[in-house]
């Protein structure tokens, strides 16, 4: 668990962050969206004081950041930014191993280690293991940065607009492949968005930064449901505010007995892909598939637009 | 490979270059001096030549100058203008030895401006074609220690030795390698003392910013201070070192000698190392900077691991320029006694004989061209991505 407590940092006499306090549960992903220069940025570099706070403290599991020696810290945190910074004059397996290299790993546990993160990420190993930087495409490159920072097992993920380089669709892919890894190996990651649709996909929390201050932190459904600023609000997007927290919601949540006609959804799909559907075909009621793939019910309209608002 | 040999519409430099040797076989090609500082006398190919050999003679350059302006493929032209220019070399060793037996024991022989026209530009003619074979520094590396290989093969045989030249260095071989030991001494010194105090300067002038300007600026001002000047004004405080420091004087510190050479060579150098460093290490993205914090670098290891490889094409760069000048440079230090090839320019100078000037101008001109290929070998060397 990461406790933030009244962290603040001025630059000159510009304020970038004002006694933020914020708790990532640990295995959990929060998501710190906010406009440029809201100060979420600075406020993730506090965390691995790559930027030394004036106030406040952040406490790793208990113990204050600042009595863990600065390299150790760091090193026990993974760090992914936009521009990936892999460094250019070392191979892809040299990126990837780097923090378990400082960390005096052997070299027989780092090149397996290696090569297990690539797979993971699915980089070839032999072909993209030798391989430099630049020659690689802006996915691959986005993914050899998460693999290095994952690579000495850190408990904690930092990421600076890991995806903002890729283009629409390697976005999509990147963001779900994200959420599998945090999954599987239930890290606890910070990740800073300025795009409210990436939060509300990634986050099981969402602070929202306004002006060095801390607007609101909620899960996705609090933000939607009760957005407490007009910048919270602004944020989200008036005009697709139901639909965000329909996308929230899985079927499950307005499933009703019986049966009716068309293809069945799928038992993972949200509430905004039964809306979606109803648009699209005109049917007011569909059947849903149960996981086993039997009928398990219907949902109506009318309940999913009771569920958007948030209606028992 | 045979469309590729083929020819084609010909290129107009290449004609004119083409056109330019041929003018040139009409200069005189030798020049004879009945001693060593008498005057020349020119000797044109036609004068120097019994007319069945000089037709063949005419007849073998035509071919080859068509060839050379007219074949497409470049490897060929590199081939064929390299050639050429031993053809030349051998042309006026073979043309040197019989009048220097006929005009007498003190007669010089010496290329005439013919043979000088045709090996520049022969030379233009090689550098043209090598351009566009487009090599990797490797390569141009190994072409180059081949040709110095195929130089050293034509001075070692007797073919030049009639040449005025040759003469002069035969006079004085035993002086020509310690003087050619000494010169490699006054230019690798003050290259490595400028690399040992440069590069840790250029890192001081990217780190603080407010220091560059000053330091830099006063480099500058050492960098336009002529060379002759720059070699005088050295005599003045090391003869002074010298004469109060008794320390100084024992370690061989004098007014004159190398001392003073090696520290205004060292001064000269300064610049080209300071700034290039601090451009190399301030051209290393913030990204990466951040990415090396980030991963628990700490500063020694993100300076040695990351700064300083990153910045090293940059960097090499700065030690490309400072050798190939410090080698030139170098030569100007025999003016206050430190010797090196320098000493052989003065003395022609001196004695106005021309070739005992060539004698000490052209190794330093080899050994520049030599260093430049070595050190693009080298920063070729750096990985990551080219620059």
């Amino acid at each position: 668990m990461i406790e933030i407590d009244g962290l603040s940092k001025n630059f000159g006499a510009e304020r970038a962050v004002a006694d933020v306090s914020l708790r990532l549960e640990t295995g959990t992903i929060t998501a710190v969206v906010g406009t440029s220069g809201s100060g979420k940025s600075t406020l993730m570099r506090m965390i691995n004081r790559l930027i030394e706070p004036d106030a406040g403290t952040v406490r790793i599991d208990g113990v204050d950041t600042r009595e863990i020696p600065l390299t150790e810290l760091r090193r026990s945190i993974g760090y992914v930014i936009q521009d990936h910074g892999l460094f250019p004059h070392w191979s892809v397996a040299r990126n990837i191993g780097a923090v378990p290299a400082l960390l005096g790993w052997p070299r027989e546990e780092i090149a397996a280690r290696v090569e297990e993160l690539m797979r993971l990420l699915r980089l070839d190993p032999e072909r993209l293991g030798p391989r430099y930087p630049h020659e690689l495409s802006g996915g691959q490159a986005q993914r050899v940065g998460v693999a290095r920072a994952l690579a000495a097992r850190p408990r904690m993920m930092l990421m600076d607009e890991p995806f903002g380089a890729l283009d629409p669709v390697i976005r999509q892919e990147a963001r779900a492949e994200l959420v599998a890894i945090q999954r599987a190996l239930g890290a606890t990651i910070l990740i800073v968005t300025h795009d409210m649709a990436e939060a509300m996909a990634l986050g099981d929390q969402i602070a929202v930064m306004d002006g060095g201050r801390l607007a609101q932190a909620g899960t996705p459904a609090e933000i939607v449901l009760r957005p407490a600023t007009p910048l919270v609000r602004a944020l989200i997007g008036e005009s697709e505010r139901g639909f965000r927290h329909l996308a929230l919601l899985p079927v499950a949540a307005a499933l009703t007995p019986g049966a009716a006609e068309g293809e069945a959804l799928p038992a993972g799909a949200t509430l905004a892909d039964a809306l979606s559907r109803m648009i699209w075909t005109g049917a007011r009621r569909l059947p849903v598939a149960a996981a086993d793939g039997h009928g398990a019910g219907v949902v109506a309209l009318e309940d999913i637009l009771a569920a958007g608002r948030g209606a028992p | 490979m045979i469309g590729s040999l083929a020819a084609s519409r010909p290129d107009g430099a290449r004609l004119a270059l083409g056109l330019g040797c041929l003018g040139a076989l009409a200069l005189p090609f030798v020049s004879v001096r009945a001693s060593r500082i008498g005057a020349p006398e020119p000797r044109t190919l036609v004068e120097i030549l019994p007319p069945g050999r000089l037709l063949a003679v005419l007849a073998l350059s035509a071919a080859v100058l068509l060839a050379l302006v007219l074949l497409r493929a470049p490897w060929a032209r590199v081939l064929l203008s390299l050639l050429a220019l031993a053809g030349v070399l051998a042309g006026i060793g073979l043309a040197a030895g019989p009048l220097a037996a006929e005009a007498g024991p003190y007669a010089r022989v010496a290329p005439g401006a013919g043979a000088w026209t045709l090996l520049a530009l022969l030379a233009l003619f090689f550098t043209e074609a090598a351009s566009r074979l487009a090599l990797g520094p490797a390569a141009r590396l190994g072409l180059g220690l081949v040709i110095l290989a195929g130089l050293a093969a034509l001075l070692a045989s007797d073919l030049l030795a009639p040449l005025s030249i040759m003469v002069e260095y035969r006079n004085r071989a035993a002086s020509f390698r310690s003087e050619a030991a000494q010169h490699l001494l006054l230019a690798g010194g003050s290259f490595a003392a400028a690399m040992v105090v440069g590069v840790p300067l250029g890192l001081l002038a990217a780190r603080r910013a407010r220091l560059a300007p000053p330091l830099l600026g006063a480099l500058t001002a050492i960098q336009t201070v002529p060379s002759m000047a720059m070699f005088g004004l050295m005599i003045l405080p090391l003869g002074w070192l010298a004469a109060h420091a008794p320390p100084a004087a024992a370690l061989g510190i004098r007014g004159i000698g190398a001392a003073p050479a090696l520290l205004a060579l060292f001064l000269y150098a300064l610049l080209p190392i300071v700034g290039h460093t601090r451009e190399g290490l301030r051209g290393v993205p913030g990204a990466i900077l951040e990415s090396a914090d980030a991963m628990g670098l700490d500063a020694r290891q993100r300076l040695w691991r990351v700064e300083i490889p990153l910045a090293l094409p940059v960097l090499l760069t700065g030690a490309r320029i400072v050798l190939v000048q410090n080698i030139g440079l170098a030569t100007v230090g025999a003016l206050i006694g430190a010797g090196g090839f320098g000493v052989f320019v003065f003395q022609g100078l001196g004695q106005t004989a021309a070739d005992l000037v060539l004698l000490g101008a052209l190794p330093p001109v080899a050994l520049a061209m030599l260093a430049a290929l070595l050190m693009d070998a080298l920063i070729a060397c750096v990985p990551g991505p080219a620059r």
